[in-house]
């Protein structure tokens, strides 16, 4: 009778261990590819073999990263919108290619198509001028503009891309027009800049400081809130220009990915940016965290993206 | 001066020499296989580096992009397939010479012509480079639209024997340049809503297809013939491969005018060492004048393009270095690693953090004396590659340029490309058009079309923009000027009297 017991007890207690996994829990059985939308070595690559390295020990398979750059990311993004959606496919997004892109050009996908796992970082954007420009404050900036309508230029990425954007949108609250010349990426916007051929850009935070202590620019507004490198910087928002725009970065999958994978893949890639390793990493590549859940990343990027659109729709 | 010390001092522990040699003879090899780049290669340490103490990490970074681009024309000279774009100039005349059993001359020269170009853009770099990263800034859209259609003028000097097929060929290289998004706008071009061709017809594939499947090509179809009749690898020919006191002298002015092109392009953005070597190849042939067998195997033409295409890389160091801006791609990788080991880049870099600078100084100076080193043992072994049969030697140069084309993006369209412009090249092999002018054209005329637009589009439409500045002005009539003098001397040669 006592031996019954014992063994009903233990049946009981083998069936509640297992109820989690077997019942309602999804498990990879496959590798986890994570798509980095640009070639390795740059920034979002960087982000991305930081989680992978991090999340790595709550998984039970690899976690793979695989570049598939072109397109200014919206190649890699194409390819997830509309893979199998099985949670093994995962896209590190957030950025030109969710947000922005799509709003202005055709693509194979929409930002619709996607599914939020979690937000890893936020990256802020520091309007510049060049030093001796006389353009010392936004005030500075609308004024001229003001005068003289398409007069000032600013210099952007590439057509498409999240500086553009930022443009618009602060370009529309302000009321100014400006005229737009896009670049192929930040750097050569800036060589242009402090050769004096453009009259602002955007930089990092980290760059922005750089370039002001060394002389080179003004620092005018950051384009979403106060960044920890520019304490005294304004942003945008403050200075009563409503725009909030800034560059993030983190795990989107098929947005007809299921429930359970998603909460899986949410719950497991949470643990990782909670560990010791990501606290390290992070610290190390001067990443600014700014996790958010599935749902929280997935309205961040609806909401920069439809004012984006409402940008372009003026 | 104690900080440089100090660095000298760490550089010169056993294993970061070791680390360096290591990573010198890494750079030669990925930079000799057709389609894998530098750009890739370092790329693919900064993982790695990123987990290394900081003296290791530049060391490793710095001398991988020091020795791929002469790895790369190791490949270019042997097999006419360039490890790497920049050594696309180098393989017209430095094929030519192996294939009167010169390779090994080839070689030497090119090595020879490298280090003088590493090092000649290095002085500049340690002496110069706040200067000149500044003069650099004063190029802006409607200089660079002046000195990109300057470089169009190297058509003339690539074409051969007919300059209508020169044409032709640089036509085509335009009209090919088209595909993609635009660069004002981001609309797409000629992609049929393919959005892997949006950065239009990728340039590696394209550029191993133009030439090493090419060659490929070319041998299948002549069935293999045997290299042993061109390359003969006997005692006699040492004597051949010898370089004399007056190839010195020959090589010496080419060289220094290579230097001076390669570091001008370097310090310009998005220009790049494969136009600097052509652009350096151009002006030897017209300093050499009637004395030159350029397209032939003329040592002046591999001593210009390979002093050229280094000295591009190291002076692409100086506004990385002065200013915080990347010179091309592989620059800006080694600033994103600089960030990810705690070193802010920037222009305040030399005042914050002067033994990252050292470093890199003294790293792209010992690694270039390593690769002379290295290059003089390796260049004995290498020739022996052409002892090979070509029947086992060119599959697997096809494979490893399909893998090499693959690798760039992980995108199979880029396959297609390198075989359409392998199958294109042998065609045109056939009929005896040039594929040089169609491969410079494609370079130049994305940056040039950008370029013109960033200026309209700040002159808010005015043609004017281009003829109210000095510099541009002087381009446009040099362009005009090297173009009648070629078309006369055309008519010399075409029309005897």
């Amino acid at each position: 009778m006592r031996a019954l017991k014992t063994m009903a007890l233990a049946a009981g207690l083998i069936a509640a261990s297992m109820a989690p996994s077997a019942a309602d829990e999804w498990t990879p059985e496959r590798p986890i590819n994570i798509i980095v939308g640009f070639a390795a070595g740059g920034g979002t690559d960087a982000t991305a073999r930081l989680i992978a390295s991090a999340a790595q020990e709550f998984f039970p398979v690899p976690l793979v990263v695989v570049n598939r750059p072109g397109a200014s990311g919206t190649l890699a993004a194409e390819l997830v919108a509309n893979s199998e959606p099985n949670g093994l496919t995962l896209l590190v997004g957030g950025g030109s290619e969710s947000t922005s892109v799509p709003n202005h050009l055709k693509t194979n996908y929409s930002l619709d198509q996607l599914r939020g796992v979690m937000r890893v970082n936020r990256e802020h954007m520091v309007i510049v001028t060049k030093a001796d420009s006389g353009l010392e404050t936004a005030a500075d900036i609308v004024e001229k503009a003001k005068a003289d309508p398409g007069g000032l230029s600013y210099g952007s990425s590439g057509p498409g891309g999240i500086l553009h954007s930022a443009f618009l949108v602060f370009e529309k609250e302000a009321g100014i027009e400006m005229t737009h010349v896009p670049f192929k990426g930040g750097a050569p916007a800036l060589a242009a800049l402090l050769g004096g051929h453009i009259d602002m850009t955007i930089l990092t935070p980290a760059d922005a400081a750089a370039q002001r202590d060394a002389g080179n620019v003004n620092v005018i507004a950051t384009t979403s809130d106060r960044a920890e490198q520019l304490p005294d910087t304004a942003s945008l928002q403050e200075l009563g220009y409503d725009v909030n725009i800034e560059n993030m970065k983190g795990l989107v999958v098929s947005a007809d990915t299921p429930d359970e994978i998603v909460a899986y893949l949410e719950a497991n890639f949470a643990k990782a940016m909670e560990s010791e390793t990501f606290a390290v990493l992070a610290k190390r590549a001067n990443i600014t965290p700014g996790y958010l859940d599935g749902q929280g990343f997935e309205q961040a990027m609806q909401k920069m993206s439809g004012s984006i659109k409402d940008a372009l729709a003026n | 001066m104690d900080t440089f010390l100090q660095v000298l001092a760490a550089q010169m522990q056993p294993s970061v020499l070791l680390t360096m040699a290591l990573c010198v003879v890494v750079g030669m090899i990925i930079g000799a296989i057709p389609g894998l780049t530098v750009s890739i290669a370092v790329a693919l340490a900064v993982p790695i580096a990123i987990f290394m103490p900081r003296e290791y990490a530049f060391v490793m970074l710095a001398s991988l992009y020091a020795a791929g681009v002469y790895g790369g024309s190791v490949s270019a000279i042997l097999l006419k397939a360039p490890g790497t774009p920049a050594s696309a100039a180098t393989a017209i005349d430095g094929y030519a010479m192996s294939q009167q059993g010169l390779s090994r001359k080839a070689l030497n020269i090119s090595l020879l012509a490298s280090t003088f170009g590493s090092m000649f853009s290095i002085v500049l770099l340690v002496t110069f480079a706040p200067l000149l990263a500044n003069f650099a800034l004063k190029f802006g859209p409607v200089e660079m639209a002046g000195l990109l259609l300057f470089t169009y003028t190297i058509v003339g000097a690539v074409s051969g024997d007919s300059m209508v097929k020169g044409l032709f060929s640089a036509a085509l290289g335009i009209a090919l340049a088209t595909v993609g998004s635009d660069p004002m706008l981001g609309v797409p071009r000629f992609t049929y809503g393919n959005t892997s061709l949006l950065d239009g017809l990728t340039y590696i594939p394209l550029l191993v297809g133009l030439f090493a499947i090419a060659e490929v090509l070319k041998h299948a179809s002549e069935r293999f013939p045997s290299w042993s009749k061109k390359v003969s690898l006997s005692t006699a020919d040492k004597d051949r491969n010898r370089l004399t006191r007056q190839d010195y002298r020959t090589i010496a002015m080419p060289m220094v005018r290579g230097s001076l092109i390669g570091s001008f392009v370097g310090l310009m953005p998005g220009i790049g060492s494969t136009i600097s070597a052509f652009l350096a190849y151009a002006d030897a042939k017209r300093a050499a004048g009637a004395s030159g067998r350029f397209g032939e195997g003329d040592i002046r033409a591999v001593a210009a393009a390979e002093s050229s295409n280094n000295a591009t890389g190291g002076a692409t160091f100086i506004p990385t270095l002065a200013l915080g801006i990347p010179g091309d791609a592989v620059t800006a990788i080694i600033l994103g690693a600089m960030v990810m080991l705690g070193v802010q880049p920037g222009p305040l870099l030399f005042v914050t953090n002067p033994d990252v600078v050292y470093t890199i100084y003294i790293v792209l100076f010992m690694s270039t004396v390593m690769m002379v080193i290295i290059g003089l043992v390796a260049t004995r072994a290498l020739v022996w590659v052409l002892a090979i049969p070509n029947l086992y030697l060119m599959p697997v140069v096809a494979l490893t340029c399909v893998a090499g084309s693959f690798v760039v993006r992980n995108n199979v369209l880029d396959i297609v490309v390198m075989l359409a412009a392998g199958i294109l090249a042998f065609i045109f092999g056939r009929l005896r058009i040039p594929v040089a002018p169609l491969l410079i054209s494609f370079i130049v005329t994305p940056p040039f079309e950008e370029a013109v637009r960033q200026s309209l589009a700040y002159s808010r439409g005015s043609m004017m923009v281009f003829l109210t500045n000095w510099f541009s002005v002087a381009a446009i009539v040099v362009s005009i000027a090297v173009v009648v003098l070629v078309a006369l001397s055309q008519r010399r040669r075409t029309v005897p009297a």
